[in-house]
């Protein structure tokens, strides 16, 4: 797209222009306000002049008589700076003092036509006035000064305008490319995006104003995306590292099924091969739906205190079948923000954990706490337990212990239970119990 | 018993219509939702098996368009989606179970068999049953083997009124954690075993014949024939 075809199809320059039309019509109805109040006033002052000017003579003529008033009249039109034309008629309509020539008005104020000898016909301003004797006297003003005030006016004005429109152009060119230019960044770091950049992010400056807070806006769901798309990356790795052994096995044995006779244990063995394969792709699935966030928006509220006693119940016959003991102290209602299955899950996983990696005998604990904002759900053991410098690598997804090869499990318990505690705005910690171990979810506690 | 099936996948669709036909089973195969559409409005069938992900209109849709025109066939969901948030679609379209991929041709058995018996939704809720010596009372909570009163814990209740509702059939390990825990995922621990043992203690002491059979692999069967 060319520059001046961007420009015409702008809304940032559409709008900066469309603003500064509007600006340019509300001056131009100033303007025209103004002239025509300042044109009336002139035209009223002229008028009362001539009012003025005529009162003066016509007392003259009261007080002094007629010679008087020719005399004035004589001298006032002869003066350096005469400013009135004057005319006296005489009953019978002829002119017989001053210079104004025209023919006798009618009385009043009136626009009349003066012929000037050289000139020729001009307008001018008059009061005419009947003088007790019959005599008409005609007190006249030249309105070039009013048309010279008007002209004036008029190429203040203009210039003026002319000035504005100016500045209005100019201003609408740098606001419309300014917003362009901030909407242009924007747009450049989709485009990158699209064409493949995911490191991209929009520019955002200090002033903190709508374009920095949409740039923030944008930037953060970008941050998310990458989040997730790096958790999708994680997953196809961890898929192609982890689930290639198994399923090489799986093959292997199917392979040495087709040289040998038929073998049911082989079989049988073939598919439970393939189960737990299942298993783990049933496991990664549940990780990456958990870690995608969308379940959130089906949280209610969940009692983690009833919720893990009605677990602790359900689990105690089965953990004394595996002659371990199973205690719990739940305490009052502990309400979070959840998803109650993957609750039960994250608790189940650990229980399940907690039996796999401790032998017989060991003694299973599962408390609630309530701390202030934060609910703790513990499940500790008095088992063998983890040293220090593993506690941290086992959450990860595929870490199994070097001792723990042969129990079963696929090692994304922990990672599962991790991930659902991080959907729940919360955490999972792994700590000593001396002796044993001690896993601790904490989430953010719904205020009642 | 007939049976619609709605599966696109050829090697799916033979082993379930092979391991149902055993069964003396009717299997009627559509491929695609819109063949399942009018099919299922024009045929009466007992239980249809739709997959979630059909060509052309999927799974729910074409639930949401019987039911939409009164078609009340017990419906089991298939899909290869085991997410959280799938399930809970597909049940609010109005599957009345929801099996997810690969499955064992016993528990997809299993489940049919129970859809089929489901009593019809206008006849009014059972509220005891009595399997052989057996009666199990829903409104007094108490279960009586011949006449003696049996004590058990909740959940030792809940799986043995799901044992006799289904009576005769076999009730799988995961239908168990279904309709008793409500867990839709596989604990490592044997929780199933572990309860179903201690109420089968409490219900067989002092008589000689156990009325639960466990079926290897599978799941348990109450046994209605005593």
């Amino acid at each position: 797209m060319s520059e001046a075809r961007a420009r015409r199809t702008s809304a940032a320059y559409r709008i900066a222009f469309t603003f500064s039309a509007g600006f340019l019509l509300a001056i131009v109805l100033l303007g025209a306000a103004v002239y025509l109040a300042a044109d009336a006033e002139f035209r009223r002052q002229q008028d009362a002049s001539l009012v003025e000017e005529t009162g003066e003579l016509v007392d003259a003529y009261r007080s002094q008589g007629l010679a008087d008033l020719r005399q004035r009249v004589g001298l006032r039109q002869t003066g350096s700076v005469a400013q009135f034309g004057y005319a006296l008629f005489d009953p019978s309509g002829r002119r017989e003092s001053g210079s104004l020539n025209t023919r006798r008005p009618a009385t009043g104020l009136r626009d009349i036509v003066v012929v000037d000898p050289i000139e020729g016909p001009d307008p001018a301003r008059a009061l005419v006035t009947r003088l007790a004797d019959g005599r008409t006297l005609v007190v006249a003003v030249d309105p070039e000064a009013l048309e010279r005030v008007d002209r004036t006016i008029l190429v203040i004005f203009a210039g003026a305008f002319a000035i504005v429109v100016v500045l209005c152009g100019l201003g609408a060119l740098l606001l419309g490319s300014y917003l362009r230019r901030r909407l242009e960044q924007i747009s450049d770091t989709a485009r990158a995006i699209v064409a493949g950049d995911l490191s991209q992010r929009v520019p955002v400056g200090s002033r903190g104003d709508e374009f920095d807070a949409l740039g923030e806006s944008l930037n953060a769901m970008l941050d998310r995306i990458a989040r997730l798309l790096d958790s999708l990356r994680q997953v196809s790795s961890d898929v192609a590292h982890d689930l290639r052994t198994p399923l090489a096995r799986l093959r292997g044995s199917l392979e040495a099924m087709l040289d040998g006779p038929p073998d049911r244990a082989a079989l049988k063995q073939a598919l439970r091969q393939s189960d737990e394969l299942l298993a783990i792709f049933a496991a990664i699935l549940r990780i990456s739906e958990v870690e995608g966030g969308a379940l959130a928006r089906s949280f209610a509220p969940v009692d983690i205190a009833a919720l893990a006693a009605d677990i602790c119940e359900t689990y105690a016959p089965a953990v004394a079948d595996g002659r371990r003991m199973l205690a719990w102290d739940t305490g009052a209602a502990a309400v979070v923000l959840g998803d109650r299955e993957l609750i039960a899950q994250a608790l189940i996983n650990l229980l399940d954990n907690a039996q796999a990696h401790t032998p017989p005998g060991s003694a299973l604990t599962v408390s609630v706490t309530d701390m202030d904002g934060e609910i703790a759900l513990n499940v500790a053991d008095d088992g063998p337990g983890v040293a220090a410098a593993d506690r941290e690598r086992i959450v990860h997804r595929f870490v199994r212990l070097e001792h723990s090869r042969t129990t079963p499990g696929n090692g994304l318990g922990l990672n599962l239970v991790a991930a659902i505690a991080a959907a729940h705005g919360g955490t999972l910690a792994i700590t000593d119990n001396a002796p044993g171990l001690r896993a601790t979810i904490r989430m953010p506690k719904v205020r009642p | 018993m007939r049976i619609l099936l709605a599966e696109d996948d050829d090697a799916t669709a033979a082993l379930v219509e092979r391991g149902l036909g055993d069964l003396d089973h009717v299997v009627t195969r559509v491929a695609c939702g819109d063949d399942a559409v009018a099919l299922g409005l024009d045929t009466p069938f007992d239980v249809a098996i739709l997959d979630r992900m059909l060509p052309g209109i999927d799974g729910v849709e074409v639930l949401a368009q019987w039911r939409a025109s009164g078609v009340t066939t017990p419906v089991l969901m298939l899909t290869a989606l085991g997410g959280i948030a799938d399930r809970v679609a597909g049940l609010e379209a109005g599957a009345d179970d929801y099996l997810v991929k690969p499955f064992a041709l016993a528990e997809l058995a299993a489940r049919i068999a129970a859809l089929l018996r489901r009593p019809p939704i206008s006849a009014a809720p059972a509220t005891s049953f009595t399997v052989g010596d057996v009666t199990l009372d829903l409104l007094r909570r108490d279960v009586r083997r011949s006449g003696r009163e049996i004590r058990l814990q909740p959940r030792e209740f809940a799986l043995l009124e799901q044992l006799m509702r289904n009576a005769g059939r076999v009730v799988t390990r995961t239908m168990v954690l279904e309709s008793v825990w409500n867990f839709h995922f596989d604990p490592q621990t044997n929780i199933v075993e572990s309860h179903l043992s201690r109420m089968r203690a409490k219900l067989n002491e002092g008589f000689e014949h156990d009325p639960i059979e466990t079926v290897r692999g599978i799941g348990y069967r109450m046994r209605g024939d005593v």
